[in-house]
């Protein structure tokens, strides 16, 4: 017990056999695993494998079933108030985007300090401006999401996720919904972010990316971790044959 | 038969019906509209007991006649010292009657926002109430005008039921025309066009919102 006390000392997040299911079916199996700060993890594995529903169970939109999950040293409970806060610490980027089709880029970014840190408008504008720039956008401050593409929504949304300033990203199949040729320029403010130090996870099946960015590669397979280490380990030396086959798939895509 | 005479003859007469008829419809929408806001918002958002309590209401009075809800309103109300005036009373029912389809209205408009929304809005921090006010009801808002202004329309012509407690709207109007002149005929038409003149223009903004919002 004291052991475990000293492990997790330090550690931003910490899941601890983690399990959830909708209805009888059982999603996730027991998950655990640790990171610590400015880590970069990559979450991969076949579609159906549960890591979407690991990412969405560590920000508690996807309450686990079971487990535990500690933040910044305090334990996540289901307690309404805690949960808010955890959201505020966590940003959260979408397959599908999810921008507010309603509002202006700007207002997009500024929507959550105006609203949940109840930050003046003034200062969320001019911060939101700033990010806006950041993901090369400043010039679509005032477009609505409807006249941007893909890749530029997606932009507007991995801002929008910055302007809480979160101490971990969380980017749930981040360019899966994206045109191929615009799949770069999120990709680009990725590894930007990823080399100012921002803790993230992502799920993703961009190979390229993984080896770039990631400290650590973690495979899933029907709702079970079956193998991590770091990008150059388990992509060139995969110790199961379900690692191989399904890189070996997405090679070939 | 048709006189056009009689229709003429008695057109401020009628019009004062149709100022009765508009005015309680605007009355009763403005409440109704308001009240089915809160019913829809409780109905989805209020837990276990009160979403089932406003279902019990919602179901209740779409169920019922609103012809007997006004009955209920005016006739019944006093024998247990409930004393309504006539407008009070007529609009109070057509509201709480109108508050049922309109909640069902804005219940309908916020389930139709995709999920992932009120997800993005909660990952950033937000509780329920600020998800719903900053990122779900402005976007049911071009949603809802549409099917509102049938409501609308759908009251202009429901007002009609007061006549059974002698409220002097449109149609009581054309009533008592036809029982000076002898000639129900021609007020009943009069009465039919000038309905017509209110509902027509309103029907068709909501079809105009309708092809703006698709």
């Amino acid at each position: 017990m004291a052991g475990d006390m000293m492990m997790s000392q330090g550690k931003l997040l910490v899941v601890d056999d983690v399990h959830k299911s909708f209805g009888s079916l059982e999603v996730i199996k027991g998950v655990s695993f640790d990171m610590d700060c400015k880590e970069r993890l990559v979450l991969m594995g076949p579609s159906g494998s549960g890591k979407s529903t690991l990412v969405r169970c560590i920000n508690w939109i996807e309450p686990p079933s079971a487990g535990r999950i500690t933040f910044d040293g305090k334990l996540v409970e289901s307690g309404k108030y805690d949960i808010r806060r955890l959201r505020e610490d966590i940003g959260m980027v979408f397959q599908q985007f999810n921008v507010f089709p309603h509002l202006t880029a700007l207002q997009n970014v500024a929507l959550g300090p105006l609203v949940v840190k109840k930050t003046t408008r003034k200062e969320a504008e001019a911060e939101a401006m700033e990010l806006l720039a950041k993901v090369g956008l400043a010039h679509r401050a005032d477009y609505k999401p409807g006249q941007m593409s893909g890749g530029e929504q997606q932009r507007v949304a991995i801002a929008r996720a910055l302007a809480m300033h979160p101490k971990l990203m969380l980017f749930d199949e981040p360019t899966s919904s994206i045109d191929v040729e615009l799949i770069h320029e999120v990709l680009d403010v990725m590894v930007k972010l990823a080399d100012e130090g921002m803790t993230m996870i992502v799920v993703t099946h961009e190979m390229g990316f993984a080896k770039e960015v990631a400290d650590r590669v973690i495979f899933m397979d029907q709702g079970l971790i079956i193998e991590s280490g770091s990008p150059s380990r388990v992509f060139e030396h995969p110790q199961q044959e379900r690692t191989l086959s399904f890189l070996s798939k997405v090679l070939l895509a | 038969m048709l006189k056009w005479s009689i229709i003429f003859d008695n057109l401020p007469f009628l019009l004062a019906g149709a100022w009765t008829t508009l005015s309680l419809t605007v009355v009763s929408m403005i409440f109704a509209t308001v009240a089915g806001l809160l019913v829809g918002l409780m109905n989805m958002f209020g837990g276990r007991v009160i979403g089932a309590i406003t279902r019990v209401y919602i179901e209740a009075v779409r169920g019922t006649p609103a012809l007997l809800l006004i009955l209920i309103v005016y006739y019944a109300l006093p024998r247990i010292g409930l004393n309504l005036p006539m407008f009070p009373a007529a609009a109070v029912s057509l509201a709480v009657c109108y508050a049922a389809y309109i909640a069902e209205v804005f219940r309908s408009a916020v389930e139709s926002i995709p999920k992932g929304q009120s997800e993005a809005a909660f990952s950033l921090g937000m509780n329920q109430a600020q998800a719903l006010r900053h990122v779900i009801l402005p976007q049911t808002f071009r949603r809802v005008l549409p099917p509102l202004a049938n409501e609308f329309a759908a009251l202009i012509k429901d007002t009609s039921l007061v006549a059974f407690i002698s409220m002097e709207d449109l149609l009581f109007k054309a009533k008592i025309i036809g029982a000076r002149t002898y000639n129900v005929f021609s007020p009943y038409i009069g009465a039919a066009i000038i309905y017509l003149i209110m509902t027509t223009p309103v029907m068709q903004w909501s079809r105009n919102l309708e092809k703006k919002v698709e």
